[in-house]
């Protein structure tokens, strides 16, 4: 059971980073980045290391809002 | 002749490493020593030894707690040097899209459903309370001082994000932040030199010169160790935060 969770969030981790890299635009991107931390807070909840979810938890909101102040500065569309 | 140093400091601290690389064992090695008999000293001793229930925080703070205090270390020079990039910088005038604007000053409905100030105003006490639960029992369960740093930093972005004050409670400006980020490392290392005056090694907590019990002075030294990595991490976030604010200035306010 927990063999197939890991692998469904894997597998989820790879489609958010493609999503990511293929997006248009950036925000949209920023935001996924935030699931994709999300993603990997549950992956390491399973694996049994709490302390170290828990750190991501906090720095993927953290870094998240880091982006999307940088994103006022910059054009939000990619060419 | 800057150039030239520049080009032989960057060769051999791209060298360096990989030459350093070579002395480490092999990721995986049955023969190296966390896989002979470091990993089973730590899972068998670490309550005796250390007096704390979660194991991680028994190695972090006590066991590797020299390690740590780099670790620290090395975080507040890397928000220093993103203040240093970013804050020499000329400013750069960023103007809000006009169609919010517009829809703010008419009073259009979305603007009058939840008022983010007084939400944001509610959940910041709670967020901090949780911080100081995290740091003051992170040898007993989940958490540490990384952890609540970040809770702090994030409690302090949230404020100046999103509500809209006169006057800023708290008001860390560059200079200020960066100050209470060294805090952080320094109050660590003082936290060794006080082992030292009981006659132990550095950092090791049985030797503290106070007429207690050992687990209780363990409970001291980790407690005053992670105090130390709190406001250093707290101070790092708010410095990036202000390096990133020094680079750009908002027109309207940012959401």
């Amino acid at each position: 059971m927990t063999l197939i969770l890991q692998a469904v969030l894997l597998l989820g981790l790879i489609g958010i980073t493609l999503a990511i890299i293929f997006g248009k635009d950036l925000m949209i991107s920023v935001v996924i980045y935030c699931a994709f931390s999300f993603l990997t807070m549950l992956l390491y909840n399973i694996m049994g290391a709490p302390d170290v979810a828990f750190t991501e938890a906090v720095i993927g909101v953290i870094s998240t809002v880091f982006f999307i102040i940088i994103l006022k500065s910059i054009d939000r569309k990619t060419k | 002749m800057r150039k030239t140093i520049t080009i032989i400091l960057l060769i051999t601290a791209v060298f360096v490493p990989f030459i350093a690389f070579n002395v480490l064992p092999v990721i995986g090695d049955p023969s190296s020593a966390p896989n002979t008999h470091v990993s089973d000293h730590y899972i068998e001793h670490a309550i005796d030894e250390c007096n704390s229930p979660n194991m991680v925080t028994a190695v972090i703070v006590d066991y590797r707690a020299f390690d740590t205090m780099f670790e620290t270390t090395v975080m507040f020079l890397a928000g220093l040097s993103v203040i240093m990039i970013l804050a020499n910088r000329p400013k750069k005038k960023i103007f809000a899209p006009s169609s919010l604007k517009r829809f703010r000053e008419s009073g259009h409905p979305i603007y009058k459903t939840v008022n983010k100030d007084v939400m944001i105003s509610i959940i910041e006490p709670v967020i901090l309370i949780y911080a100081i639960y995290v740091l003051f029992h992170g040898e007993v369960s989940l958490g540490g001082g990384f952890q609540a740093g970040a809770l702090i930093g994030m409690t302090y972005l949230l404020d100046v994000m999103v509500v809209k004050r006169e006057k800023p409670i708290f008001n860390l400006p560059k200079k200020r932040a960066a100050a209470i980020a060294g805090i952080g490392p320094f109050i660590y290392a003082l936290t060794g030199f006080i082992s030292i005056i009981g006659g132990g090694l550095y950092l090791e907590y049985n030797k503290f010169p106070f007429p207690i019990h050992q687990a209780e002075l363990h409970s001291i030294g980790i407690t005053a160790v992670e105090i130390g990595v709190t406001i250093g991490v707290a101070g790092t976030i708010i410095t990036i935060l202000n390096a990133l604010m020094e680079r750009i200035s908002f027109d309207d306010d940012i959401n």
